[in-house]
Parts: C-alpha cells; sequence; structure tokens
C-alpha cells in the first residue's frame, strides 16, 4: 500500500477456546482514512477490531497469536501500556453505551481520568467535543441532563464526541449505525468524512453502501480470513476474489 | 399401570359434565387463594395481638413519653418505661455494625464480581453462604468466649460486653447479606459500561470506582438497608455481647460502654415478665416499635430492588432512580460521613498513638493521591479490595476453627446420646438434638403445604395486580418481622390466647411462620423457571389449569422447591428467640410424649448453658459444634440438590 500505514497486523490469529476466529491476518491500516471491514455476520470482524485496542484482553480464554504494531510498536510488547493503547485507540460500539451519568459527566469522563481536573479546560473539551461530533447544539441548553434521556442516534454521537474527548489517534467503530434509523445514519457517516482530516477511522459495516459511501479502504472478511484488502473502489469495482465479489454482488450472506 | 383406568375414567368425567370440572378448577383455585393470603393473614394478626398487648402501656403513659421517655427501669419501685435509652442503643449498635460491614463487604463484593478468577470465587462464595448459615447464637457464643474476652484483655475493662462487641459481631452477622446482594447490584451492571470506559483509556480501578460502582449504587444502597435491618431485628448474639445496661453511653461515642437494644430488651425481660402486667405491655410495646422500625427499612429496600429489577429488564432508555447528581451528592455524603465516624470512634478508643498514626495516613493519602500515578492509585486500591475479601475469609476461619478445635472433644457417643445432669455440664445433648429435629420437622410440614400453595397461586393463577401487590407485600413484611417478634406473637396468641401452653406445637407453628417467606419465595423462583411453552403445550392439548401445574409444572419444579424447604429446615434448626417462649425448657430427662409437651432444643440449650451455667466449656462447645454441624449438613444438602439438578438440566 502506498499511504503511511498507522496499524498493521501480520499473521494475527486468535482463538476463543477452541474456535479459531481469526486466521493468519495481515493487513495496513492508513494513517488520517477511512478503513471499512466487511463481511457477513460471525466472520471476525468485530473481534479483528477489538484487538485494535486489546479489549479482547477481557474475555476468559482468548489466544492470541502473531503481531499487531501501531505507529511500529507492538501492541502486545510488556512494555505497552494497555491504559495509554486504549487512549490513543478509541472506540465506539454497536450498541450507544452511554453511561448512567448527565451528558456532560459522560464527555468529561475521559480527560478526567486522564488527569484534567481544572473547570475551564473540561469546559471547553466538552465544548469541542460535542461540536465535532455535531451534537453541541441539540444539548448545549441540557449539558447536565442524564444522557440515558438522549435519542439513540444522539446518543451514538455521545459516544462519539466522548471518544474524541481523550483525542485519540484512532477510532475504532463497531456497526455504529446498526441500531440506528436513517437520518440518524446520515448524520454520523457525515461526520465520519469530517473525522478523516484528523484520525484514522476503522468502521466495520455489513451494510455495504456504507462501505462505499464512507470509506477509501475496505477489507472483506470471511469465515475468519481477510479475503482481500485494498482501495474501496477497486474492491467494488474489480473485485480480484470470487468470493469478494460474490459477496458484493449480494451472491451470499 | 394403575394410572390408565384412571386416565380413562378422567375422559369420562371431561366428556360428562364441563360444569364440574369447572367447579373443581375453581375450589381449586380458590384453595390456593386462601393459602395465599394467609401471609397477609398473619401479618395483620402479628400487630393486631402486638397492638392489643402494647396498647394500655401507650394509653397509660401516652406515646411520646413511652418513646422519649429517657429511662427504662421497668422493676424498679416506681417503674420507669421509657425505651428511649433502648432505642439510642439499637441505633448506635446498628451504625457501628454498618461502619464495621459496609467497607469491608462492598470491598469483598467488588473482589468477587470484578477482580476473583473463577476458581478463587468458587471458594468464597460458598464461604459466604456458610457465614449466613452459622446461627445467630452460636454467633453469640463465640462472641461472649472469644470477642468480649479480647476486647476485655486489650482495652484493659473490667467486662468485655460493650457497644464494641456488639457493633463487630453484628458487622459479621450482616456481611453476608451485604455482599451478596451487592455483589448481584455490580454483576448486573451492563457490559457496555466497562467496555465503554476502558475503551477510553480509564485503568480497570478508575473503570470500577467512576462506572461501575456508581451504575450499581442503588443495589449497593439496597444490601446495605437490608443488612441494618439485618442488624436491628438481630437478637441473641446481641443479647450475648451488648452488657444489656439501658443507658445511653457517656460520653455519646464511648463504645466501650455497655449497651442495650430493643431486641436485648424483649429477650432477657419476656421470660420472667408476669402476664397482663404494665411492664408485660411495655415489653409489647417495645415490640412494636421494633416491627415499625425493621419493616420501614426492608420495605424501603425492596421497593429500591423491585424498581431496579423493572428497570433492567426495560433498559435501555430508562432513567436510573437515582440521577446522577443525587447519586453524587449521596457518594460525598456516605465518604464524608465514615470519614468523620472512622475517626470519632478511633479517637475514642484507641490508644493516642494509634490515632495520630491513622490522621497521618489519611492525610498523606489525602495530600499525596494527586502526585500518585494511576497505576499506583489502583495498585492500593485493589490492595485494600484484595485485604477485605482475605478478612472476611479469615473471620470465617477464626470462628469455625475454634468451634471445631474446642468442640471435636466433647463429641462422644454419650454426648449424643444421653440427657444432660448437673444443668448440662455432665451427660449429653440427646434430648435437644431430638427437640430440634422435632421443632424443624413440625415446623416444614406445617409451612410447606402453605408456602407452596402460596406459590402457586401467585405464579400459576393471578396476572401482576392488585392483589399479587399486597400478597407480596405481606411477604416481604413477614419477611422482614425480627424473630423475637415472631416470638412475642407466638407467646401472646398460641401460647396464651389460644391456649395451647408452653409446647412443641406453640414452636412448630411460630417457627413456620417465620420460615414461610422463605418457601413462598423459592418455590415461586421455581416456578417461574419452568418455561411459559410447557404450560402452553398441555392446555394446548386440553388439560384443565389444574393439571397442567399439576402434572407438567410441579414435577421439574421439585427439586427447587424441596432446596428451598431444606434451607428453611436449617434456618429454623438455628433459631432460638421464636421458640424461646413458646416452646423451650432448658432441661428434660425425658422426651416428649405430645405436641402439648414443651422441648429441649439445642439453640436454647447453648444459650443457657453460655450464659447461665458457669464452668462447662467443653459441654458448651459441644453443644455448638453439633448445631453448627446439624445446620450446615441441611444447608449442604440443599446445596447438593440444587447443582445436581442443576447439572442435570444442562445435560
Ligand atoms: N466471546 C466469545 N467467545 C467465544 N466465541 C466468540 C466470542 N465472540 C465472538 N465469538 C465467535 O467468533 C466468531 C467471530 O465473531 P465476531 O467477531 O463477533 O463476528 P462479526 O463481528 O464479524 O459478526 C463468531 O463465530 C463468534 O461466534
Ligand atoms: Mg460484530
Amino acid at each position: 500500500m502506498s499511504e503511511s500505514a498507522i496499524i498493521t497486523t501480520q499473521d494475527l490469529n486468535l482463538w476463543y477456546g477452541g474456535k479459531h476466529a481469526l486466521q493468519s491476518v495481515s493487513m495496513h491500516i492508513p494513517k488520517n482514512r477511512v478503513t471499512a471491514l466487511i463481511g457477513p455476520s460471525g466472520c471476525g470482524k468485530s473481534t479483528l477490531l477489538r484487538c485494535f485496542n486489546r479489549l479482547n484482553d477481557l474475555i476468559d480464554h482468548v489466544k492470541i497469536t502473531g503481531e499487531i504494531t501501531l505507529d511500529d510498536e507492538n501492541i502486545h510488547d510488556r512494555k505497552t501500556d494497555v491504559v495509554s493503547l486504549r487512549k490513543r485507540v478509541g472506540m465506539v460500539f454497536q450498541k450507544p453505551n452511554p453511561f448512567p451519568k448527565s451528558i456532560y459527566d459522560n464527555i468529561a469522563f475521559g480527560p478526567r481520568v486522564h488527569g484534567v481536573r481544572n473547570k475551564t479546560d473540561l469546559d471547553r473539551i466538552v465544548e469541542e467535543s460535542l461540536k465535532r461530533a455535531a451534537l453541541w447544539d441539540e444539548v448545549k441548553d441540557r449539558l447536565h441532563d442524564p444522557a440515558l434521556a438522549l435519542s439513540g442516534g444522539q446518543q451514538q454521537r455521545l459516544c462519539i464526541a466522548r471518544t474524541l474527548a481523550v483525542e485519540p489517534e484512532v477510532i475504532l467503530m463497531d456497526e455504529p449505525c446498526s441500531a440506528l434509523d436513517p437520518i440518524a445514519t446520515a448524520k454520523i457517516e457525515n461526520l465520519i468524512d469530517m473525522l478523516k482530516e484528523d484520525y484514522t477511522v476503522i468502521i466495520v459495516t455489513h451494510n455495504m453502501q456504507q462501505a462505499a459511501r464512507v470509506s477509501d479502504y475496505t477489507g472483506f472478511m470471511y469465515l475468519g480470513k481477510l479475503i482481500e484488502c485494498g482501495k474501496t473502489v477497486q474492491i467494488f469495482e474489480h473485485p480480484k476474489e470470487e468470493l469478494t465479489e460474490n459477496y458484493i454482488t449480494g451472491r451470499f450472506g | 399401570m394403575k394410572s390408565v383406568p384412571e386416565k380413562q375414567q378422567d375422559r369420562t368425567a371431561t366428556a360428562g359434565s364441563a360444569r364440574q370440572i369447572r367447579l373443581r378448577e375453581q375450589l381449586t383455585k380458590a384453595v390456593f387463594f386462601c393459602t395465599a393470603s394467609f401471609a397477609v393473614i398473619v401479618v395483620a394478626f402479628i400487630l393486631l395481638f402486638l397492638l392489643r398487648d402494647g396498647y394500655p402501656i401507650f394509653a397509660a403513659e401516652g406515646i411520646l413519653p413511652f418513646l422519649l421517655g429517657p429511662s427504662w427501669a421497668p422493676t424498679a419501685v416506681e417503674p420507669q418505661y421509657g425505651i428511649f435509652p433502648l432505642i439510642a442503643g439499637t441505633l448506635l449498635v446498628t451504625l457501628g455494625a454498618m461502619v464495621f460491614a459496609v467497607p469491608l463487604s462492598i470491598g469483598c463484593a467488588i473482589y468477587i464480581a470484578e477482580l476473583a478468577s473463577p476458581r478463587v470465587k468458587s471458594i468464597l462464595k460458598p464461604a459466604i453462604e456458610l457465614l449466613a448459615g452459622i446461627p445467630s447464637v452460636v454467633y453469640g457464643f463465640f462472641g461472649l468466649i472469644v470477642l468480649t474476652n479480647f476486647i476485655r484483655v486489650t482495652f484493659d475493662l473490667p467486662s468485655g460486653e460493650t457497644w464494641l462487641a456488639a457493633s463487630v459481631l453484628l458487622g459479621i452477622m450482616a456481611l453476608p447479606t451485604i455482599i451478596s446482594v451487592s455483589e448481584d447490584a455490580i454483576t448486573a451492571v451492563p457490559r457496555e459500561y466497562r467496555e465503554g470506559s476502558l475503551a477510553i483509556g480509564a485503568t480497570r480501578w478508575q473503570t470500577i470506582s467512576q462506572v461501575i460502582v456508581p451504575a450499581a449504587l442503588s443495589g449497593i444502597a439496597a444490601a446495605i438497608i437490608l443488612g441494618i435491618g439485618r442488624a436491628v431485628g438481630e437478637t441473641m448474639a446481641v443479647l450475648m455481647v451488648a452488657g444489656n445496661a439501658a443507658i445511653i453511653p457517656e460520653p455519646i461515642w464511648n463504645i466501650l460502654s455497655p449497651v442495650r437494644t430493643l431486641t436485648g430488651t424483649l429477650g432477657i425481660e419476656m421470660g420472667e415478665v408476669a402476664v397482663g402486667s404494665d411492664h408485660y405491655s411495655a415489653l409489647f410495646g417495645v415490640a412494636v416499635v421494633l416491627l415499625v422500625i425493621t419493616l420501614i427499612i426492608n420495605l424501603s429496600a425492596v421497593a429500591i430492588l423491585r424498581h431496579l429489577h423493572e428497570g433492567r429488564t426495560a433498559r435501555p432508555g430508562k432513567k436510573p432512580l437515582i440521577p446522577s447528581h443525587i447519586s453524587d451528592g449521596i457518594i460525598t455524603i456516605v465518604k464524608a460521613a465514615f470519614l468523620v465516624l472512622l475517626l470519632i470512634l478511633l479517637l475514642a478508643a484507641t490508644p493516642w498513638y494509634v490515632a495520630v498514626l491513622i490522621i497521618t495516613l489519611a492525610g498523606a493519602w489525602y495530600y499525596g493521591r494527586d502526585r500518585l500515578s494511576r497505576g499506583q492509585i489502583e495498585t492500593i486500591s485493589f490492595g485494600l479490595i484484595v485485604a477485605s475479601a482475605i478478612i472476611v475469609l479469615a473471620i470465617l476461619i477464626i470462628i469455625l476453627q475454634d468451634i471445631i478445635i474446642n468442640g471435636l472433644p466433647a463429641l462422644s457417643w454419650e454426648f449424643l446420646t444421653q440427657p444432660p445432669r448437673d444443668l448440662g455440664r455432665e451427660g449429653g445433648i440427646f434430648p435437644a438434638i431430638v427437640g430440634t429435629l422435632y421443632l424443624v420437622t413440625g415446623a416444614i410440614l406445617i409451612a410447606l403445604p402453605l408456602g407452596v400453595g402460596a406459590a402457586i397461586y401467585l405464579v400459576e393463577y393471578t396476572r401482576e395486580g392488585r392483589i399479587t401487590r399486597i400478597i407480596r407485600t405481606g411477604v416481604d413484611l413477614l419477611n422482614g418481622t425480627p424473630s423475637i417478634v415472631f416470638g412475642l406473637f407466638g407467646f401472646a396468641f398460641i401460647v396464651l390466647y389460644l391456649n395451647a401452653g408452653v409446647s412443641m406445637i406453640a414452636g412448630q407453628i411460630t417457627l413456620a411462620l417465620m420460615v414461610l417467606p422463605t418457601i413462598i419465595r423459592t418455590t415461586e423462583e421455581s416456578l417461574k423457571s419452568i418455561p411459559q411453552s410447557l404450560r402452553e403445550g398441555s392446555l394446548a392439548l386440553g388439560a384443565t389449569q389444574w393439571q397442567t401445574i399439576s402434572q407438567v409444572v410441579i414435577p421439574p419444579a421439585v427439586p427447587g422447591i424441596v432446596t428451598g424447604a431444606i434451607l428453611s429446615i436449617g434456618r429454623a434448626a438455628g433459631e432460638t428467640a421464636p421458640i424461646m417462649f413458646t416452646a423451650v425448657v432448658f432441661s428434660q430427662r425425658f422426651l416428649p410424649d405430645s405436641v402439648y409437651d414443651p422441648v429441649m432444643a439445642l439453640p436454647y440449650h447453648l444459650f443457657i448453658l453460655a450464659t447461665n451455667v458457669p464452668g462447662s466449656a467443653t459441654n458448651k462447645y459441644g453443644t455448638a459444634l453439633v448445631l453448627l454441624l446439624l445446620v450446615v449438613g441441611f444447608y449442604a444438602v440443599a446445596i447438593l440438590i440444587r447443582t445436581h439438578f442443576q447439572k442435570k438440566i444442562r445435560g
């Protein structure tokens, strides 16, 4: 790949107990681009995504081999602090998961745990993050209302703002729109387009139109393997593998 | 073989008269409705009889002077019936118990829910169940022999029977309740919150302390309230170690002063009072006050938990019970209160250098913590959490080893098969063992049909509505009623009013009322776990409701029901307060001839040996060990049945 990669995986394998969920995955994630992961459900997209911020560490009986590097540092290295890794690699989940706190406290949570105490700094971060997540105008008058009172689409943008507030380099998104209506989905897609100026975005989606709309690069996964990876235009218009073509043309999945 | 003709008969009957069947169904339903209303009726009766016997004192003294009167001296030449010192004693002892139990329990619950490996969990959880299973008289016995002695020596006092002793002991007894309910609450926090926080780069400790515990706060609050209810209602243990002087400590934070609680007063004085006297009536007044306090406490905990339960099924989007700014406020207040309390207690009780040391540590923590890295704070916090789990485990081990090591030498064939001699110093405890078995057998025979019937009505025959709400509230109230109140009720109603006298049957009925809520609840749970599709399948074949219940629903629910019944037996076997005035005598050479005779019972025997018979150490410990083994044995059987059938269902 011509552009500079921020994340690279080399021969990555993952087992849930006896189940071989990722099989020899090697790929590059280019910096400041949107990369989409597509494939039928159960093929390992979420699993791969969760490797990038080591969230699979939470699950018992997970075994990982192979290498993942972030800016040329091995993230499984014993020197790597998993907490600061997660600060650099933020994540937005499939189902919006705001904490049962106020809108303000949700955004301020990240900066606070990373040591920001100053009220004016926090106010500024909250405002900026909400603005960047295109939520500010809708909530600026009720920052201290419970976050759970927001609509689903607003909650998801809140979760994006919450991630932005810790200024990550990479943002992982696991089917961020699957629980949302078309209008909310369109808002989030616009947002992703703006985000790539400052961030690297990796988005899992099983909606191919969405992948085609928002991403620069696309990886197609099938049964735990990365079948093909490249420029989105190329994957969608001239796929090299038959499997990819079948999937994209809707012949299965 | 036999069932074939019966079935055929059934069919002809079905064809014959649908009306007859409908009538039979309605009759069955009516019977179950009666069993279900029973809990409510009992609660009403308890209130009625306590008020009836307590009324004269309220009339004579006035409600406020009775509640706020500064002196309780019922046997003085000029008797005084002011229960303020008793209320104060109850509050202080409970407060102390919570200062001890809450941090330990929450630490332990966090450890089990968040940090422990599955193997450690599989040791800790049964250990906590065991802690819950130890009878209160055994706690009292341990407290009297070991704890008060330790306090006496440590603080160089004439007697170790103090507020401190009572608080520590009650704190230990409240641990299992608070731990298990908080652990449930913490475990129930959705995984997404945890992942969301970690994905932002919060440490595990930041995630626990700032996301998980706040999200579980209502459940933890309910756990603490339940623990308070347990402490307020406890009689035997507190009576054995509190010193029982009806005074308000001087100064108020002097934790080395003896105190007397509402329950203790009933336990001590009820046995010796002349029926119908002012004093008798005053004791019932005390019971009314006690009942009202515990019912308020328990109902509020139940309300919180129920709200949580409903919220859980209706998530997401549902607002939390406690808005976040209020819950933050609560956390701050609780933290501040604890700091102040701890400081006061430490200043009052320990040598000055310990107090100075603690203040220094606290100060260092306060000023140093911004300078510590997140990793260091996490290490310290996890250290404290692990320590609290270790302390809980250590407490259990200390109690068990003390009773086992000192009790084993007493165990002999003679001890188990002979009646006591020389006030129990010599001889055995055979009549007490048999008496306890009689009592629990009778209790379960009475409670099981009523409880199972009530549960069947609640689960199978009604939709959730006003009637079930009333019945459930009745069951909750019964569940929250202190055991000593059952004792008083049994005495006033069964012994006196029904004229049964102090007799086995009176004890059996009283115990039955006490375990009824447990049986109802466990049966309800096992009925609810039967899939609805089974019922629908049966009804779709044209089976009547009762046929469906009796042939399809109940059989697979039997293991659950039996487990609940055995747990209740274990609980009843260890109880002292309900039988103390209704059924037992201290010494009896022969076994009772009929249910109208009084009996001996293990817990009461241990209580009298421990408090009234000097110099019978071996037999005391032996009795404690036998009681412990009996109760733990019942629990073990129940747990075995439970796991056996769980495995079977899974495959
Ligand atoms: N915690 C887990 N334990 C065991 N197996 C899992 C776990 N999570 C996912 N899997 C399995 O791994 C495979 C890949 O899952 P996932 O990455 O969630 O797929 P996708 O996100 O592409 O739908 C699936 O077969 C799934 O059943
Ligand atoms: Mg997925």
